[in-house]
C-alpha cells in the first residue's frame, strides 16, 4: 500500500525494468497501478529470465518508497496528493451551494414549520381556554335554571294558597246555605209537625168522642 | 519465447481491462493552473440533484405534507437536531452551513458508490465521488476551520484567543497544534475512507466479478453515509466548541 501511495516514483521504476524485460507492454509504464497483481503474473512466465533484475526492482521500489514527498514531486507530480487550482474551486462551489440551498430550501421549509408548530402551539392553548369559557357557561346555565325553578315553585306556592282560600270561602258559604236550608227544612218540619199534631189533636177529641158514642151504649 | 510474450500480451490486454486507475485525473487548463476536471463534473452533477430535489419538494408547501416535503422536513430536523445538540441555544445561524455540509458530503459519497459513472468515458481517468479527491476534502476541512474561528471570535472577539492557555498554560502548544490537526484529520479520514471503500469495491469486482462484491458495496454506502454524519456532526462540535464558555 505504501507503494501506491508514492505512487509517483512508480513509472521511474516500470520504464528501467521495462526497456529490459517487457518490450511489448509500453502501456503499463505510463499509469502508476498496485504493484500485487503485476509482480506474480511475470513471475509465472519468466521463469528463465534473469532473477536478480527482480530483486533489483523491489530493493529500489522499497528505498523510492522511504523517500520523503519533495523527492518524489521532484521526479513526477504525485498523483493521489495532487493540490492545485480545483480546491478554491470547490470551496467557492460549497458556498454558493450553501447559499443557494438556504435561500431555496433551509429557510423557507424552516420557517413553514415553525410557523406551523407555532399555529398549532396556539390552537392547543385556545382549546384550553373554551373549555374554561364552557364550564362558565355551563355555571350560568344551571343557575338560571334554579332560578328558575325556584320561580315557578313560589308561584306554584302562591297559587296554591290562593285556590285553597277561594276554595274554602266557597265551602264556607255552601255550608252556610245547606245550614239555613236546613234549618229552614227544620222548622217547616216543625211547623208541619205541630199542625199535623193539631189536627190530629182536633181528630183525635173527634175520634174519641166518636168511640165514646160507640163503645157507650145509649 | 513468442508463446510467453503472446501470453504476457494477452494478460496486459486483460489487466488493462480491468485495472484499477488510482490517481489518475482528468486534467483541465483554467488560466495558468490545473484542475481535476473528473472532481468538478461529479461534483456539479450532487449540485444539480440537491438543488433540483429541494426545489421540487419545497414548492408548495402544505400544512399536511406530501410525501416529498416530509422527507425533506425530515431532513432539516434532522439537522437540526444535530446542530444544536452541539451547538446549543445560538444554533439557528448555523443551520445552513451544517445542513449543506451532510448533504453534499453524503450525496456525494453516495453517488460515487450508485450512480452508474462508468457508462461515460473519460480520456484520461475516471469519474467517482467528488469526495475521493483530496482538493475535495481539505477544502471542506477548511472551510470548517474558517468556520469555527469565525464562530468563535464573532461571538467572544479577541477574547477568544484566552482559549489557548485555557486549563493550563502548559497546554499552548497542543492547543496550536489542535487548530492545524483537526481540519488534518477531518480531511483525510473523510478522503481516505471514500477512496478506500472505491478502491476495494473496485479491486473485488475485478478479481470476482459476480455477487461477492455485493455486501463490500453495502458496507461502502453504510460508511459512506455514516462519514457525512460524521464530518457534519465534528464540525458543528468544532463550533459549538469555539463559542461556548461565554457567560
Amino acid at each position: 500500500m505504501a507503494n501506491m501511495i508514492m505512487a509517483s516514483s512508480k513509472p521511474v521504476i516500470t520504464t528501467i525494468v521495462a526497456s529490459s524485460s517487457f518490450p511489448s507492454t509500453p502501456k503499463l509504464q505510463k499509469t502508476p497501478q498496485l504493484s500485487l497483481p503485476r509482480i506474480p503474473t511475470p513471475n509465472l512466465l519468466k521463469s528463465q529470465q534473469i532473477p536478480t533484475l527482480k530483486s533489483i526492482s523491489l530493493l529500489t521500489l522499497t528505498s523510492l518508497s522511504f523517500a520523503p514527498p519533495s523527492v518524489a514531486a521532484e521526479i513526477e507530480k504525485a498523483a493521489l496528493f495532487d493540490f492545485n487550482l480545483t480546491l478554491p474551486i470547490m470551496m467557492a462551489q460549497f458556498l454558493l451551494l450553501m447559499f443557494a440551498l438556504d435561500k431555496v430550501y433551509f429557510t423557507p421549509l424552516g420557517k413553514f414549520m415553525d410557523e406551523r408548530d407555532a399555529a398549532i402551539k396556539e390552537k392547543l392553548s385556545g382549546v384550553k381556554d373554551t373549555s374554561e369559557e364552557v364550564k362558565q357557561l355551563e355555571e350560568q346555565a344551571n343557575a338560571v335554571m334554579r332560578a328558575a325553578r325556584a320561580e315557578i315553585s313560589a308561584a306554584l306556592n302562591k297559587m296554591k294558597k290562593e285556590t285553597q282560600l277561594e276554595v274554602e270561602q266557597k265551602l264556607g258559604e255552601g255550608r252556610k246555605k245547606v245550614e239555613a236550608e236546613l234549618q229552614e227544612a227544620l222548622a217547616n218540619l216543625e211547623n208541619q209537625k205541630e199542625e199535623t199534631i193539631k189536627s190530629l189533636d182536633s181528630q183525635i177529641a173527634a175520634l174519641s168522642q166518636d168511640i165514646v158514642k160507640k163503645v157507650l151504649p145509649l | 519465447m513468442n508463446g510467453i510474450s503472446c501470453s504476457i500480451n494477452a494478460l496486459n490486454g486483460l489487466y488493462n481491462i480491468s485495472g484499477v486507475e488510482v490517481g489518475q485525473h482528468f486534467y483541465w487548463q483554467i488560466g495558468g493552473f490545473q484542475v481535476h476536471a473528473q472532481v468538478l463534473i461529479t461534483s456539479w452533477v450532487v449540485i444539480a440533484i440537491l438543488l433540483g430535489s429541494a426545489v421540487i419538494a419545497v414548492r408548495n408547501p402544505q400544512t399536511i405534507p406530501t410525501a416529498g416535503q416530509n422527507f425533506f422536513e425530515y431532513v432539516l430536523e434532522f439537522i437540526r437536531d444535530v446542530s444544536k445538540t452541539q451547538i446549543g441555544e445560538e444554533y439557528g445561524p448555523w443551520v445552513p452551513f451544517i445542513g449543506t455540509m451532510f448533504l453534499f458530503i453524503f450525496v456525494s459519497n453516495w453517488s460515487g458508490a450508485l450512480l452508474p459513472w462508468k457508462i461515460i468515458q473519460l480520456p484520461h481517468g475516471e469519474l467517482a465521488a467528488p469526495t475521493n479527491d483530496i482538493n475535495t476534502t481539505v477544502a471542506l476541512a477548511l472551510l470548517t476551520s474558517v468556520a469555527y474561528f469565525y464562530a468563535g471570535l464573532s461571538k467572544k472577539g479577541l477574547g477568544y484567543f484566552s482559549k489557548y492557555i485555557q486549563p493550563t498554560p502548559i497546554l499552548l502548544p497542543i492547543n496550536i497544534l489542535e487548530d492545524f490537526t483537526k481540519p488534518l484529520s477531518l480531511s483525510f479520514r473523510l478522503f481516505g475512507n471514500i477512496l478506500a471503500d472505491e478502491l476495494v469495491v473496485v479491486v473485488l469486482v475485478s478479481l470476482v466479478p459476480s455477487v461477492v462484491p455485493i455486501p463490500v458495496m453495502f458496507l461502502g454506502l453504510f460508511t459512506s453515509g455514516i462519514q457525512a454524519l460524521i464530518f457534519a456532526t465534528l464540525a458543528a462540535a468544532y463550533i459549538g466548541e469555539s463559542m461556548e464558555g461565554h457567560h
